[in-house]
């Protein structure tokens, strides 16, 4: 892990991407903590629409509150439902590919074709859906994210665990009377994860720009919470008025998932050994 | 000919007065109006549309016996005339024999004797149905003819037919079931094409009673930005446009090629509580809440300063002055003590739903009250729900508080008949049921000397405000932007596009 | 069993899934078809209408005779009338599929473009400051979201530019040809941009691959020019992997692009299913959400056949 992360520290666009992480991270956490430069939620009915100032760093909206302070909560927002959401995503995708090329021929048949059921909705579309159905909020957009991925891990998942199946090891690991699932936990899991961590990062950016969709076209995040999508489409209307309302939450958005992507780019060239010819 | 230059005077209003008649009959160059607007008409059956942009659509296409001039005075459509028995228990009409219907068909008493049984009929389930309770019988002594027998005094009911709820449509149309299917009325324009939430195409009827309109037709697009419609209109690329957001709106004066029409409304943003359930059943929870909530604060944050704090009584010839309501000057001690004394001493927590859009500073609302009522530890959840989510929930009364905006009426009665009487057909959505209130209905109902009613209604709407089963906040205005292109066109407090009709184009 | 033949067999088999979730998912949506027509005044029904009018809807039918009752409407291309609309549900998706086809093929076109020329590019300058440059850009292209970009276009246009693109209605091309392409580009542009970030990326990575591949060695050193080695020898074989790509992306994009299409206010395919699940029109819904997902299951069936062609390998089971 540790050497992972000097790794990852060592190459040039990976240097990058977890310094944005990181940061992000610390944001979030203080605006959690409260440790913001204004209380997030307070309106200032006599500070409204200010551009950037000296007190109001991003300015404020029209309800008065400090667009900083809210970005930090919005990042720590999203930055929930991103990895709530992966991690569901990652779970239940790596149980269903992991299942399915264990147990083989016919369940192996029925699971995967589910996933390439789920497959063949655009994202946004069946996260939509499952949303029209529960009710927009937090969780929800946590569920609906998680099922959207969920197919995805598991692809990821099947193809290395089929491969691995069929290797000597663990045939050799069975006579030698383990138990079925100390196999299936420990070679396998330790053989996927190299792809998984890739595939996670990737999918962390994938989230972020999900839950920001669902937010800027209402069905994310509620009010008063303050989240990147939502402070977007509230600027839709005071684009002219007070155009640092769509600016700063839009940038925070772009390089937040700028961040994973280059991180997950950065993981794949270290972990992945076929790409090494390609950089070199 | 008395009704031709009467219909001429009322519709044709600041044209008639600024151009001369003779530039009247001038051929004027007619062409199509490029309207646009952000929220799509819902359907086309006037009995039931409650949606303010079915309504807007719909009073282009149908009308009524009389409508409301933008000084809310009663005035001639498909009637030409009527006359109140002095009892006040008769009412007689007399259509205008040019009325026709787009289908080439006469107006005829048989069209209204049918388009009120659909309007009373339980079955239609009609958006007005419970203002027109007092009719007993309807006679059809000859084709131009119509008389309504009512059952008690009822005054405001000559008012409450001027919507386009209680349009007249054919009755050949209503026997074929194709009423909400295809749209045959009789007024200014006919609708061509609806492609829902995208566009309308409306051509204009020559034939129209009131004069040939000075538009060739209408297309209005659906721009469900309003950002989008005023960068529309800069471009040129859209004529005329209805407003909903009042930031937007007031961006439009800044235009050089722009004109914005600002025309105070009736409709009322409210609180409304639900007394039902509790701590809302408590008098003094609710009189806390109303005392705590700052008006004007909220018109200055959430609506950008674009209204005015109102009493329930928003038209003009009824209203009072606000400040001499309850608690109207915001005071949090007041209301700090009234929680201390209620049933929830250490304050509670409640859900209030808005509409997402609906009106566009719906959630700023919400959160600007949530912010408000948090001092007297009150502590909100805010629950946006889309439109359509939001109605079928207001419907059922299911919420504990929710930030509305609904409609007004030029009289009091049919304003607010179907939320506070007994046999309101709105009863469930208010849940507010007081032997007071619903007493100085009935006497508003029956009385016909207009002094009298406005001291009735006074009384009615203080008992309200101080009862406080909903918080009443502000009326808004009103907004139609159109390029410097467009001539003629006066609005009116209920919202309605009808002075399209008269509206030329250079 | 060979790979096409699978391809073949299981494609009915999803097709199944799909629509028994569409159809699973759409009842599980709270309301139904009566609120969903009556909107408002179907509070004031009482319990003999509500039993008549589901009657009349078929609602009152256990969910299996309703999905087969679906299921037989469709193999006749039957999607049921929408409640808001009050027309043939597949007369109004393809009423708005040609601004949603227009629109995936204009924002494939600038990814196709820009993308592969850049990405071989990239390529043959490994390393160097236009090979970075190129790979920054990609990767801004990636990070950036829709509905940062789309608004960002709409407000340089309109505030600084003075202009902005026909909203709300659509111009088909065949009507008026430049009035559609004034309204199409600027969306067309914000949906292409990310996409012709990925076809850079895989073109470049795919074109780093051949290069170092033996044949291209052997080309080389029988004299072929630079030229003719890059666009020649090496793109047919780097072009198999962005032909997947964009296939892929090319099927999502038919489905509607909904916030594109939210931002900019074109009533295409996304819209009508936003607008329909808000409206909860559930035919609509049903219709349209099985539409877009079958678009996407053909579109990826020839993608694979496609590359079953281009790459023998797969053909004859080598990879």
């Amino acid at each position: 892990m540790m050497r992972l992360l000097a790794a990852l520290f060592r190459h040039p666009s990976g240097r990058i991407g977890a310094a944005i992480i990181l940061v992000y991270l610390v944001a979030a956490l203080l605006g959690a903590l409260g440790l913001t430069p204004h209380n997030a939620l307070k309106q200032f009915p006599l500070d409204r629409l200010k551009p950037p100032n000296a007190t109001y760093w991003l300015g404020t909206d029209l309800l008065g509150r400090d667009t900083f302070s809210r970005l930090m909560l919005g990042i720590g927002q999203s930055f929930v439902v991103a990895f709530a959401s992966v991690a569901g995503a990652t779970l239940a995708g790596t149980v269903i590919g992991l299942l399915a090329a264990w147990w083989g021929s016919l369940w192996d048949g029925v699971l995967m074709r589910i996933m390439d059921v789920l497959l063949a909705f655009p994202a946004i579309l069946l996260a939509l859906l499952i949303i029209a159905i529960v009710g927009p909020g937090t969780f929800t957009s946590v569920a609906a994210i998680a099922i959207v991925y969920t197919p995805i891990f598991a692809r990821v998942v099947r193809g290395p665990a089929l491969s691995l199946k069929r290797r000597d090891f663990v045939d050799a690991a069975r006579t030698f009377g383990s138990s079925e699932r100390y196999i299936l936990t420990r070679h396998l899991l330790l053989n996927l994860v190299a792809p998984l961590t890739v595939q996670v990062t990737l999918a962390l950016a994938w989230a972020l720009l999900t839950e920001a969709g669902l937010s800027f076209l209402g069905l994310g995040t509620q009010p008063p919470a303050p989240s990147l999508g939502l402070m977007l489409s509230e600027s839709k209307n005071l684009m002219q008025h007070a155009p640092w309302l769509m600016f700063f939450p839009g940038l925070t958005i772009m390089v937040g998932i700028l961040g994973f992507n280059l991180t997950g780019d950065a993981l794949r060239d270290i972990l992945d050994p076929r790409t090494e010819r390609r950089t070199a | 000919m008395h009704w031709t230059n009467t219909k001429r005077l009322l519709a044709g209003l600041a044209v008639a007065t600024t151009l001369s008649t003779v530039a009247l009959a001038l051929p004027v160059e007619a062409a199509s109006l490029r309207m646009a607007w952000s929220q799509d008409a819902t359907g086309l059956d006037p009995h039931k549309q409650t949606a303010f942009s079915s309504l807007r659509l719909l009073e282009l296409i149908y009308e009524p016996l009389v409508r409301l001039d933008e000084k809310l005075n009663v005035v001639p459509a498909i009637a030409a005339s009527w006359d109140f028995a002095a009892d006040g228990k008769t009412l007689t009409f007399k259509l205008d024999p040019k009325a026709k219907f787009t289908n080439g068909a006469q107006v005829t008493s048989a069209d209204v004797k049918a388009s009120f049984t659909r309007i009373l009929d339980e079955a239609t389930a009609a958006a007005a149905r419970s203002n027109f309770l007092s009719i007993d019988t309807i006679d059809t002594p000859d084709p131009e003819t119509v008389v309504f027998h009512l059952k008690t005094s009822d005054a405001p009911i000559l008012v409450a037919m001027a919507t386009v709820n209680a349009a007249i449509v054919p009755a050949s149309e209503i026997t074929a079931g194709s009423i909400g299917t295809k749209a045959i009325g009789s007024g200014p324009f006919k609708l061509d094409s609806w492609d829902p939430n995208s566009k309308e195409v409306l051509s204009a009827n020559a034939d129209w009673a009131g004069g040939k309109p000075g538009l060739d037709g209408i297309t209005i697009s659906v721009l469900p930005d309003e950002t989008a419609i005023l960068a529309s209109l800069r471009a040129g690329q859209t004529d005329f446009a209805l407003l909903n957001d009042p930031l937007v709106a007031t961006l439009v004066p800044a235009e050089a090629n722009m004109q914005l029409n600002r025309v105070p409304g009736l409709a009322y943003n409210v609180l409304q509580l639900n007394p039902s359930r509790k701590p809302m059943d408590d008098l003094k929870v609710r009189q806390a809440i109303s005392c705590a909530v700052d008006r004007q604060q909220v018109i200055d944050t959430a609506l950008a300063g674009e209204g005015q704090v109102t009493g329930p009584l928003t038209m003009p010839s009824f209203a009072e002055d606000p400040s001499t309501l309850f608690c109207y000057k915001p005071d949090l001690d007041k209301a700090k003590q009234l929680m201390k004394e209620s049933s929830s001493p250490d304050g509670f927590t409640a859900s209030v739903i808005a509409a997402t859009g609906e009106p566009p500073y719906a959630a700023n609302e919400a959160q600007v009250l949530q912010s408000q009522l948090a001092q007297i530890g009150v502590k909100l959840d805010i629950k946006m729900m889309e439109l359509k989510v939001y109605v079928d929930t207001w419907l059922k009364g299911d919420f504990d508080m929710a930030v509305a905006l609904n409609g007004g009426r030029p009289d009091p009665y049919p304003m607010y008949n179907r939320y506070f009487t007994k046999d309101g057909n709105l009863l469930k959505v208010s849940n507010f049921v007081d032997d007071t209130l619903d007493s100085l209905m009935k006497q508003g109902q029956a009385e016909t000397d207009p002094a009298k009613r406005v001291d009735i209604f006074h009384k009615f709407e203080q008992h309200l405000v101080e009862q406080s089963p909903w918080i009443w906040l502000s009326t808004g205005y009103g907004y139609t932007a159109q390029l410097k292109t467009v001539h003629g066109f006066v609005g009116s407090p209920t919202g309605t596009l009808f002075g399209l009709a008269k509206v030329t184009i250079d | 069993m060979s790979y096409v033949a699978q391809r073949l067999l299981t494609f009915p088999l999803i097709l199944l899934g799909v629509s028994i979730l569409v159809f699973v998912a759409i009842r599980m949506i709270p309301g139904d078809a009566i609120t969903a027509m009556l909107g408002t005044e179907a509070g004031l029904l009482t319990p003999a209408q509500r039993a008549s009018l589901a009657a009349y809807f078929g609602i009152d039918q256990p969910v299996t005779t309703q999905y087969f009752r679906w299921a037989a409407g469709l193999l006749h291309g039957d999607l049921g009338i929408s409640a808001t609309y009050g027309k043939p549900v597949l007369q109004i998706i393809l009423d708005r599929f040609p601004l949603t086809l227009e629109l995936a093929l204009l924002s494939m076109l600038i990814a196709l473009l820009t993308g592969i020329p850049l990405g071989v590019l990239a390529a043959t300058r490994n390393e160097r400051p236009s090979d970075l440059m190129v790979r920054i850009l990609a990767m801004l292209g990636q990070s950036t979201p829709s509905f940062v970009l789309g608004l960002l276009i709409i407000y340089l246009l309109s505030v600084w530019f003075g202009i902005v693109p026909t909203m709300g209605t659509f111009t088909p091309l065949n009507v008026d040809p430049l009035a559609n392409l004034g309204q199409m580009i600027f969306p067309a542009i914000t949906l292409g941009f990310a996409f012709a970030a990925s076809v850079t990326r895989i073109s470049r990575s795919a074109m780093l691959d051949v290069l170092s591949d033996d044949y291209i060695r052997t080309a080389r050193s029988k004299g072929a020019s630079q030229r003719s080695v890059v666009w020649g020898h090496a793109l047919p074989n780097a072009l198999i992997p962005v032909v997947t790509l964009s296939g892929v992306e090319f099927g999502y994009l038919l489905g509607g692009a909904v916030i594109v299409e939210q931002v900019f206010a074109l009533p295409g395919l996304g819209r009508l299913v936003l607008d329909a699940i808000s409206q909860r029109d559930y035919a609509l819904v049903q219709g349209t959400v099985l539409f877009i997902a079958m678009n996407f299951l053909i579109v990826n069936l020839i993608v694979d056949l496609l590359y079953v062609v281009l790459d023998p390998r797969i053909r004859l089971g080598g990879k």
